[in-house]
């Protein structure tokens, strides 16, 4: 899966919350830029989960990330992974 | 509304209904004779049901506001929301408005996507943490109270069929009592194949036969009544202390004048006639019931054997034969958490408009439901009063009187 491809999934994730395209920079903060809170974030990794098709449930790392670079980062490490 | 207690009047109603969205839309509906009764094609065993026609209206509600509204939830906003508006009410009193709204149970849909979630062997990780927040059985009540910016008393009587007629009780004495000036308070429900088929397990509801029109299901006080069909909407009422009301020169649309509840103890899924008639005697100690010949009952009568037969003997044994009964649900089925309200809502209507609705395919009054004055044809009468009956599962009854002012 191309960083481009991934770009596109966690952005559709996105854009369920009802947020416009235009605000889906890379370096929009979830809380800050977004204006989500700790539910929502909870919602969009379920749905990542699905489109990805990987658990998440317990893991670590997406617990530190910040803005939609950090995910877009966190799901191409994941994807490679998978590929390994 | 004990007689020395402050009095409670009702200035703005909203309606989402199987009919209409307006209390004038569904009260010509009626009139019209228009059942919303159809086959569920869809659902994994197909059933008689009478869902809305459309949604209502919610792109104006923010999404942190719906993310945590199933349908019965959306149906209780925007019924409030219709509520508000036709009282005139765009600021709520600060601290001494109290919202109460209940439903049988939070969003059936949601449990049942949930139920699937988890029998699918997916585990709780793939289930949206918003769903709590949609199956809480409070969802109709605080989601309600969000969207109209209540910041005070919030309840959720939850008591099954009687919700929605507790939950305007509720308000109302606690108005009456000095806890608050405005209410905004009613019931709601939305429609979910799994708690239709629960009525089915139970044998308590009702099935078409070849050659029958679905529209001819249910059959509420008929001898060849043959159980319920689940509805779904919600109605909400805007209430408020009479002077308030006066005060600010709202158009006051008919007064609460007694409301009781009691319990009887013989059966869990239907009320005994005699817990009924003490009901009655509880609701004859709170208000002056006028001569009956001005008034009308709205019955519970969902087209149950034993359901009906109660209320009938009930309303028999203590009223007699002098005033008219009918029940709504032959045309907009059972609307359960919601049914108190929305006939409620119906019932102002017809005291406003001087016209008793019918009971919707009463053919043939059953023997076991007859010495009551059946309405079985929309009837012009001059009337002063209404008795708005409603009764749940674990044997709970709920009575409201409202009068014109």
């Amino acid at each position: 899966m191309t960083r481009e491809e991934i770009i596109e999934i966690v952005n559709a994730a996105f854009a369920e919350l009802e947020i416009p395209e235009e605000e889906l920079t890379p370096e929009a903060q979830f809380f800050t830029d977004l204006g989500l809170d700790s539910l929502d974030m909870v919602d969009v990794v379920i749905s990542l989960q699905r489109k990805f098709g990987v658990q998440l449930r317990g893991n670590e790392e997406i617990k530190k990330v910040r803005c939609l670079n950090d995910l877009y980062d966190f799901f191409v490490k994941i994807d490679a992974e998978k590929n390994k | 509304m004990n007689r020395n207690q402050r009095r409670v009047v009702i200035t703005g109603i909203g309606v989402v209904s199987a009919l209409g969205n307006t209390p004038d839309t569904l009260f010509a509906n009626l009139l019209a004779g228009k059942s919303a009764v159809r086959m569920m094609a869809d659902w994994p065993h197909p059933a008689l049901a009478a869902p809305l026609a459309e949604l209502p209206e919610a792109a104006d509600i923010p999404r942190s506001m719906r993310r945590t509204m199933g349908n019965v939830a959306l149906y209780c906003a925007a019924a409030g929301k219709a509520a508000a508006q036709h009282a005139g009410i765009t600021e709520f009193p600060d601290g001494r408005t109290l919202c109460a709204a209940g439903s049988t149970m939070g969003s059936s849909l949601v449990f049942e996507e949930t139920f699937n979630t988890l029998l699918l062997g997916k585990g709780m990780a793939d289930v949206s943490p918003m769903n709590f927040f949609k199956c809480a059985s409070h969802t109709a009540a605080y989601n309600m109270a969000n969207v109209l910016g209540i910041d005070a008393m919030t309840y959720s009587p939850a008591a099954a069929c009687a919700s929605g007629l507790q939950a305007v009780g509720l308000a109302a004495t606690l108005i009456a009592a000095g806890e608050a000036d405005v209410a905004v308070s009613g019931g709601s429900e939305e429609l979910s194949h799994m708690v239709s088929e629960s009525f089915v397990l139970m044998d308590a509801h009702a099935s078409v036969l070849a050659g029958e029109a679905v529209q001819e299901q249910p059959r509420p006080f008929d001898s060849a009544r043959r159980g319920l069909v689940c509805g779904e909407g919600a109605a909400v009422f805007v209430l408020e202390e009479y002077e308030h009301a006066k005060g600010r020169g709202a158009d006051i649309l008919a007064e609460i004048s007694g409301y009781a509840t009691n319990r009887g103890r013989e059966n869990v899924t239907q009320s005994d006639s005699g817990s009924v008639i003490k009901c009655f005697e509880l609701l004859r100690g709170k208000c002056d019931i006028p001569p009956l010949e001005q008034g009308f009952i709205n019955a519970h009568a969902t087209g149950t054997l034993q359901g009906d037969r109660s209320e009938a003997e009930a309303v028999r044994r203590f009223f007699g034969g002098n005033i008219p009964v009918s029940s709504l649900k032959g045309n907009i089925g059972h609307t359960l958490g919601a049914a108190g309200s929305i006939e409620l809502a119906v019932s102002v209507e017809m005291l406003r408009r001087n016209i008793i609705l019918p009971t919707a395919n009463l053919c043939s009054p059953a023997a076991e439901c007859s010495g009551i004055d059946h309405v079985s044809a929309a009837r012009e009468k001059k009337c002063s009063f209404f008795i708005k009956n409603s009764f749940a599962f674990g044997g709970i009854n709920a009575v409201m009187m409202c009068r014109k002012i």
